[in-house]
């Protein structure tokens, strides 16, 4: 019956003259979308690669010079892509791509892409994720609304109940229906979408993100699924098709357009963000804090006299400048850990408030899973910064570990290529699935209670139908 | 007849819950919109504020002590000496170019809380000076906020479409249309009436709103400049409406069901609002595509590294360039690290200007193909409308940077003369100031009104459109 019922929903959409149109445009954009995301995620990597060698071959062809005057010359890093970044740029656009990585300071993230385009781009761009977040669900809007309102209109849903089909099965019926209408658009962008993402993997297999390619895939199904079930469910409960259509168009807005801007705007008035004045001026006194220096650089000389058995620096063996220097950096590092570290907090903090808000609006959810998946959500930016500075206090602990062994006092001392090689060379690995999801609880158990809920909500409205 | 239909309408209006559901909900999101962009106003003044007030405090340390040094016997290191013009003019005085925001910021965002407001100036290269931004979470870049303006370009739309869509459908659904047809009155000027009555109240509703909000929310409405800014603000509000009520008209004359035609306003809304802007962003950013700025940054450090290894050489062809720098001891000042950083800046400069230029044009051309295809959408002409009205959208910034690029030009001209003479500065009192000159309200009203004319003409047309077809609309189903 569940099939007969399927084929009959699925016949009457697809025969529509409408459907046809629209899902013609929606296949459209998700296949305009998903060539334009796969060009740039190409060009856009192979210009972050080629920068990220070209700074190591810099690196190693400096001149002689003291290791100092090397760590302010310093090295870049260059923020690399996703590869899912082809589907949801994500935060991307809004976060800098390069990193100078320098002596004693870790900088700003600089050059955000989204300074480079004009205002229309906050419209939003159009990436797979804006197809499947924005238009699909609207698509299901004007697939369902009528679903069993213009039954009721025409008075077949009189005849239908007569013939003792159990409401849940109608349910169920339609819903599978609608669902396949949607798949004559979903499948081949998703095949596609796979094809193209495996075609950028050099191994031309799925490797290691096939995990985030399969939840991503789920992660939307699931959103769908929800989104069926909410449309029948309005269609079920409301009087008219015309109600039923206002009603669903109202929750697609407040769900797909304001609850972004409402819940970020929430987010920052419930943790506001310093300004970048405050923040700077905040980080360098604390930097400036010559007595915390000062302290350090006394227990440390203490604690080297000691395992020395000498009593002044300069009977070391060996120079003092080095460590001074590397005791610089560390007081350093904990103001940065400190400063940063309560700056993205703040972010995390602003962020949970968009996962929580997913109570209020499904799409918050998805949203936030689909970044994470892409690998272009904060977390994962946050993870880069944070390997880049490592590597940074990397640079600094050998370069000022060659100073204190090769420093002579009273001479020039200058370092050659042999040390440059041996700053070892940066990489980066994007953190595994599981962390991701760790990351989105909140939005995974947001999803499926309102996926729940939904089925739920179906079931008893279509219990309750009223025929006529 | 007409004023019987007006006063008719506005009684079932006024009798209808729909029109107090949409002025409430209107008043909810304008006034949270209003408030939210009133708070980053005074985000943004509390931060340019702040910015300098910390100026302040660095120069008054600054100025004791260059007085302090005048007592004999005092010393400093030649780095940390704010008499040194190498060092005050690079990294002990800098001071803030600051853009406060326009008189009405508060009724749009824009792209003020993407595009820094204020900077650094030093004697520093352009491309460090310029970089800075404002910090944010980028999260909450990326979701844009609530602000009037949103409220604007995607809310007042739907609910313009809310209260017209079944205004002829309705009636003949109902069969009450062919009893007010029997009257002497055509279906145009029923319509006419229905429609001036709903745009009289929502405008009317928006206008009084939004202003009530201004006031309570603090804003100067009495600044300079804040009462045109306010009129364009209406007028473009206006024109934006009037294009959807025309759209509504036109809907309506096709004698659709209401249903059909909800569908095929959403459907369209759709298209002009969400869809085009985004669209049109793809073709713009695909056709002229900014590379990553990691190119740029190579770009630089190679310069950098080359002009370095110069050094000296260059020095030498920058006093060929400018011999009234060239003082007696040039032979002396070979050797001096501050001439020679001024040389290799300005070389480094030179060598990167082609590739900064060529970001540049990229970003120009897609303003430029933008420019033109904004005449597809009225959302991307009412964003540009209300962005110039606020202050808030990218001209007045590109205007700000114009100034800002010239200051530093002036930062630079007071200081390298002053590093190549060797002098030692004793007032801080006689260094340039960045005070911002606002655009002409001339040019202001040029630009919202080529969006206005733009929004009213397809307006015009799509209700000449549905007025003429009305003639002929079909009185019984």
């Amino acid at each position: 019956m569940i099939s007969r019922i399927a084929r009959k929903e699925f016949l009457e959409l697809t025969r529509d003259g409408r459907y046809r149109i629209l899902a013609g445009v929606v296949l459209v954009l998700s296949l305009l979308s998903l060539a334009v995301g796969w060009n740039n995620y190409s060009s856009l990597s192979k210009q972050h690669e080629t920068a990220q060698a070209a700074t190591r071959t810099q690196w190693l062809a400096q001149d002689k010079k003291n290791p100092h005057s090397a760590a302010h010359y310093g090295m870049y890093a260059f923020k690399p892509k996703s590869q899912l970044a082809m589907v949801d740029t994500g935060i991307d656009p809004y976060v800098g791509v390069a990193v100078w990585m320098e002596a004693h300071k870790q900088n700003d993230f600089k050059f955000r892409p989204a300074q480079d385009r004009t205002a229309v781009q906050r419209f939003g761009e159009m990436t797979g994720a804006e197809v499947l977040q924005v238009l699909l669900p609207l698509f299901v809007v004007l697939m369902t609304f009528s679903a069993f309102t213009a039954e009721r209109e025409q008075g077949t849903l009189r005849q239908l109940m007569s013939l003792g089909v159990s409401p849940r099965m109608l349910a169920l019926g339609k819903a599978a229906g609608v669902a396949l209408a949607l798949a004559i658009v979903l499948v081949p962008a998703t095949v596609l979408g796979v094809v193209a993402f495996m075609w950028t993997t050099e191994s031309g297999l799925l490797a290691g993100d096939a995990g985030r390619v399969a939840w991503m895939i789920a992660v939307y199904l699931v959103y769908f699924a929800t989104l069926i079930a909410i449309g029948l469910a309005v269609s079920a409960a409301t009087r008219s098709s015309r109600v039923s259509l206002l009603v669903l168009l109202a929750f697609w807005f407040a769900n797909s357009l304001l609850a972004t801007r409402a819940a970020a705007d929430l987010a920052g008035a419930l943790h506001p963000t310093p300004s970048a004045v405050q923040f700077q001026r905040a980080l360098e006194e604390d930097l400036s804090d010559q007595q915390a220096v000062a302290q350090r650089l006394e227990v440390r000389r203490a604690a080297l006299f000691k395992e020395h058995n000498v009593d002044h620096v300069d009977a070391l063996p060996i120079a003092f400048s080095g460590i001074s220097l590397q005791e610089g950096e560390e007081h350093a590092n904990e103001v940065f850990d400190e400063h940063f570290g309560r700056l993205f907090n703040l972010y995390e903090q602003q962020n949970r408030v968009l996962q929580a808000a997913g109570m209020a609006a499904p799409m918050l959810a998805v949203r936030s899973l689909s970044m994470g998946l892409a690998g272009t959500d904060f977390n994962q930016h946050r993870d880069f910064v944070a390997a880049a500075e490592n590597y940074r206090r990397d640079i600094q602990r050998v370069l000022n570990a060659d100073i204190a062994a090769n420093q002579k006092k009273g001479q020039v001392y200058l370092a050659d290529r042999s040390l440059w090689e041996q700053v070892p060379e940066f990489e980066y690995t994007a953190p595994p699935t599981q962390w991701v999801l760790g990351n989105y609880i909140t939005s995974l158990i947001v999803l499926i209670a309102w996926f729940a809920a939904s089925a739920f909500v179906l079931f008893r409205s279509t219990a309750r139908l009223q025929v006529d | 007849m007409f004023s019987r239909i007006l006063r008719h309408e506005w009684r079932l209006l006024s009798g209808d819950a729909t029109l107090w559901l949409v002025t409430a909900v209107c008043a909810a999101a304008i006034g949270y919109g209003v408030w939210n962009g009133a708070r980053w106003v005074r985000f943004q003044q509390q931060a340019i504020a702040d910015a300098s007030a910390e100026q302040a405090k660095r120069y008054d340390a600054l100025q004791t002590q260059i007085t302090a040094l005048r007592q004999p016997g005092a010393s400093v290191s030649p780095f940390a000496d704010p008499r040194n013009p190498s060092s005050l003019g690079g990294r002990l005085g800098p001071k803030y170019a600051t853009l406060p925001p326009a008189p009405l910021a508060a009724l749009a965002i824009g792209q003020s809380d993407l595009l820094p407001y204020y900077f650094k100036v030093s004697t520093d290269a352009r491309e460090n000076i310029v970089s800075t931004t404002e910090i944010e979470n980028p999260n909450r870049l990326l979701a844009g906020r609530f602000d009037l303006a949103f409220v604007i370009i995607f809310f007042l739309p739907l609910l313009i479409l809310a209260l017209t869509y079944n205004m002829v459908s309705a009636e003949q659904e109902q069969g009450t249309l062919a009893l007010v047809l029997s009257q002497p009155v055509g279906t145009g000027t029923l319509v006419r009436g229905k429609v001036a009555v709903r745009a009289t109240v929502l405008v009317g509703v928006l206008v009084v709103l939004a202003g009530a909000a201004l006031l309570i929310t603090g804003v100067n409405l009495t600044a300079a400049g804040a009462v045109p800014r306010l009129l364009m603000w209406i007028v473009a509000v206006t024109a934006y409406a009037a294009f959807w009520f025309g759209l509504a008209v036109c809907v309506s004359s096709l004698g659709q069901s209401s249903t059909a035609n909800a569908t095929i306003l959403a459907t369209t809304w759709l298209a002009l609002v969400v869809v085009a802007p985004s669209l049109f962003n793809l073709i713009a950013t695909s056709f002229y595509p900014v590379p990553s700025r990691v190119e740029m940054v190579q770009a630089v450090r190679e310069a950098s590294d080359e002009a370095n290894k110069e050094g000296s050489k260059l020095l030498a062809r920058y006093y060929e360039d400018h011999p009234e720098l060239a003082t007696g001891d040039a032979a002396q000042a070979m050797t001096d690290f501050n001439v020679v950083r001024v040389a290799v800046n300005d070389d480094v400069e030179n060598r990167v200007r082609p590739v900064v230029q060529r970001y540049e044009r990229q970003i120009a051309a897609q303003q430029q193909t933008l420019d033109r295809l904004r005449f597809f959408s009225p959302a991307i002409l009412m964003q540009s409308a209300l962005n110039d009205v606020a202050g808030s959208g990218v001209d007045r910034h590109r205007h700000f940077i114009s100034q800002l690029d010239a200051f530093h030009a002036q930062w630079r001209a007071h200081f390298v003369p002053l590093i190549f003479a060797k002098a030692r500065v004793t007032s801080l009192d006689t260094l340039p100031s960045f005070t911002f000159v606002e655009e002409s309200t001339a040019v202001l009203w040029g630009r919202v009104g080529t969006g206005v004319m733009a929004l009213l003409l397809p307006s015009l047309a799509l209700a000449w459109f549905g007025f003429r077809r009305l003639r002929r609309y079909p009185v019984a189903g």
